[in-house]
């Protein structure tokens, strides 16, 4: 009996393709994505970290720190478009609108060279990144000086060159300042807090999609196409309930984390508003090019959960994109939850005004066009046969 | 909703059909199907079928498993489109949206949203079916009374029982009062006690009007509960007419006799109104035979086998019914 009831389950797992590729083929796909983030894998090398370098000094030392920095294996300098230097306005507009990670500040203190990170603290990767690079640099830079000093009779007494950098030089030759964060309360949590809610908007979606399916697969979608109602309209009244629904799901996500974690949504409304609802609209568009790929409610589980759960991951909604390989990034670009997390980012991290959200808005609403459009060519096929 | 009536009265004006005459009303083809064919790949699920359905007629589709009752009842409301061939309802294609309008659709599953209270579920299918928000509620309440189930109409259907869904099932197909309905198999799975529910709501649909095409297996509801009966067996119409024409036309309306006799026989029995052969098999208790007339032959066998001196136990007169006529048609071989 009990080895009946146990050759039973395994028939039925050998005919049930959706489990066994949920059982067998997801988690290995998911091992693979995780180890492209955080191992070598995609991203061969460690990325760099994008700077640039605000030279307020224009002094020789200052330009020695500079050029070793450009040299640094682990820095990417960015450069302004059309002038030499960069401002320091300048380079933390760079760090706001997330061109670069880092700007770093020369600035002369006591005829020697220190340094201030200007970060972004959302990245906790990248700031303490440079902070080191940068330290290596200013302590390398002094050294070579006192070492030609030395060599061209500079000094009047004859001392051994030391090779141990000043203790206060390296404590204080580095200062992170986080030009972004300040003043803010607990603003982290938005980040997450839009991570979470576009992962289960997606989840939420594919749900709803999946009522098509048991529409068809109980007759009911016969039912209801024998009627008045057009496959058009169907789609359409779905669309519009599902993108309501998201949009719900996001405001309360949002509301809890304002009221509990302080994140201040109430001023950032606009940018908010607009990003839910082509987020929320795209996803429901998703939802239902999902479902409208798919023959029954088990298929549409296997795959929700393989898009879902991959696009979480490589778009930044399990794990910040930061820490990705350049690589990673750009692969990640591809997906649903990158665009819509540098929306929200946009709005509550880098307090950016609402036209700047036009490049997020854009792709969404494309996407979701795009979407909606591709189910509603696929259901044709439920139209009649 | 009012044009679907508009073309039903014009239409009442028309043809008197054999069928309509015996109906005692004067109609014409309610629906109208004309050479139908439909394939999936190598199957021939319809080859060319053809039939008319008048108004206030009650019609029995039957056949075999796979003999195209269900592809027929799907390209009737316009969910499939045949090969070839035409389906009109009230003189118009059935892929108009106007004629569609003319007709409900009850499906073998239970398509309802058992999320759903049975008043919802009914006042979603009323608006799905083009209703006014005022016609739809008036339409659901005497929906809800017609089915017995004003109690419950603000119960989920999904903790409904199989007859009280069956029920539900058919007023949301009825909702926008069609002059013609389609019903895939109503009473698939339900206790004898809601067939019977569920063929009194639908006599009451009848008696108003409504022109009744149904599916079944059950032979003796398309026997009891139909005015005609098409038979369909692989892809064809092979009868088509009222019960008694289809027994003329296969069976024959001989009675089938079984005798059952204290002993074995010892050789068979040669009766006077079969002069020509012979009553059962040496060596059997069971004597089979078909007589004309119960009458005066069914006497006349008694006494030809009490006068080879066997005692007659036990006598059962069979009349042709519609499980022998459609055996008959469709032969005794599984289909599927």
């Amino acid at each position: 009996m009990i080895w009946t009831v146990f050759l039973m389950n395994l028939q039925r797992l050998r005919h049930n393709r959706g489990e066994l590729m949920l059982l067998f083929i997801v988690p290995v796909a998911f091992f693979s994505i995780f180890a492209l983030i955080f191992g070598k894998g995609v991203g061969a090398t460690t990325s760099k970290v994008k700077v640039v370098i605000v030279d307020q000094t224009q002094s020789a030392a200052a330009a020695a720190v500079a050029d070793a920095l450009i040299n640094s294996q682990g820095l990417r300098i960015m450069r302004s478009e059309d002038r030499e230097s960069i401002l320091s306005d300048e380079a933390i507009e760079m760090v706001r609108s997330g061109g670069v990670s880092v700007a770093i500040e020369l600035r002369d203190s006591a005829g020697s060279v220190q340094a201030n990170l200007l970060a972004d603290a959302s990245d906790q990767v990248a700031p303490q990144l440079v902070s080191a690079i940068v330290t290596q640099a200013i302590v390398e830079s002094s050294m070579r000086n006192r070492a030609s000093g030395i060599r061209s009779g500079a000094l009047t007494r004859l001392e051994p060159a030391s090779t141990d950098p000043e203790p206060a030089l390296t404590e204080s030759a580095v200062e992170v300042i986080d030009v972004i964060g300040e003043g803010k309360s607990n603003p982290i949590v938005s980040m997450y807090a839009a991570g979470i809610a576009v992962m289960f908007l997606l989840f939420g979606a594919t749900g709803g999609g999946g009522a098509l399916l048991e529409e068809r697969e109980n007759q009911t979608l016969d039912r209801l196409l024998a009627t008045q109602l057009t496959m058009d309209q169907l789609l359409l009244g779905k669309w519009f309930y599902m993108t309501t629904i998201g949009i719900l799901q996001v405001v309360v996500m949002f509301i809890w984390a304002q009221v509990v974690f302080q994140v201040d949504v109430t001023s950032r409304l606009d940018g908010f508003v607009m990003m839910t609802v082509v987020t929320a609209s795209a996803a429901a568009s998703l939802g239902l090019l999902l479902a409208t790929l798919c023959k029954t409610r088990g298929q549409l589980n296997g795959l929700s959960v393989i898009v879902v759960l991959t696009m979480s991951a490589l778009g930044g909604s399990m794990v910040p994109r930061y820490v990705m390989s350049e690589r990673m990034r750009e692969i990640g670009k591809w997906t649903f939850n990158a665009w819509a997390l540098d929306g929200y980012d946009k709005v509550f991290w880098r307090d950016l005004p609402v036209a700047d959200l036009a490049p997020q808005l854009f792709v969404l609403m494309l996407t979701g066009v795009g979407f909606l459009l591709a189910a509603r060519v696929l259901a044709i096929r439920w139209q009649t046969d | 909703m009012a044009g679907c009536y508009e073309t039903l009265n014009q239409s009442t004006t028309s043809t008197v059909t054999d069928s309509s005459a015996r109906n005692g009303h004067a109609a014409r083809a309610v629906l109208s199907i004309s050479g139908l064919r439909k394939s999936y790949g190598a199957i021939d699920a319809l080859r060319g079928v053809s039939c008319d359905v008048m108004q206030h007629e009650r019609i029995a589709l039957l056949g075999p498993n796979g003999a195209g009752k269900t592809t027929l009842i799907r390209t009737i409301a316009g969910r499939t489109k045949p090969d070839s061939g035409q389906v009109s309802i009230l003189g118009r294609a059935v892929s108009e949206s106007h004629a569609r309008d003319c007709l409900g659709v009850v499906p073998q599953e239970i398509a309802l949203y058992p999320d759903l209270t049975t008043r919802e579920n009914l006042y979603a299918f009323g608006r799905f079916y083009g209703l006014s928000r005022a016609l739809t509620r008036d339409r659901v309440d005497w929906a809800l009374s017609w089915t017995g189930l004003s109690e419950r109409a603000n119960d989920l259907v999904g903790g409904f029982s199989g007859g009280m869904k069956r029920r539900v099932n058919l007023a949301c197909g009825v909702l926008h009062s069609p002059p013609l309905l389609l019903l895939d198999e109503p009473t698939v799975g339900v206790d004898p006690q809601s067939r019977q529910r569920i063929f009194s709501m639908l006599d009451q649909l009848h008696e108003s009007g409504t022109t009744i095409v149904l599916t079944t297996h059950h032979l003796d509801e398309a026997q009891q509960r139909s005015d005609r009966i098409v038979v369909l067996d692989q892809g064809r119409v092979i009868a088509d007419g009222s019960l008694d024409d289809l027994v003329d036309q296969t069976v024959g309306s001989s009675r089938m006799v079984r005798l059952r006799i204290d002993k074995p026989l010892d050789q068979p029995i040669r009766t006077a109104f079969h002069s020509d052969h012979t009553v059962g098999n040496v060596g059997e208790t069971l004597l089979t035979t078909r007589i004309e007339n119960v009458t005066t032959e069914l006497s006349s066998l008694v006494q030809s086998v009490s006068g080879e001196g066997y005692v007659v136990r036990d006598v059962e007169v069979t009349s042709p019914s519609l499980h022998h006529v459609f055996l008959h048609l469709t032969g005794h071989e599984l289909r599927d």
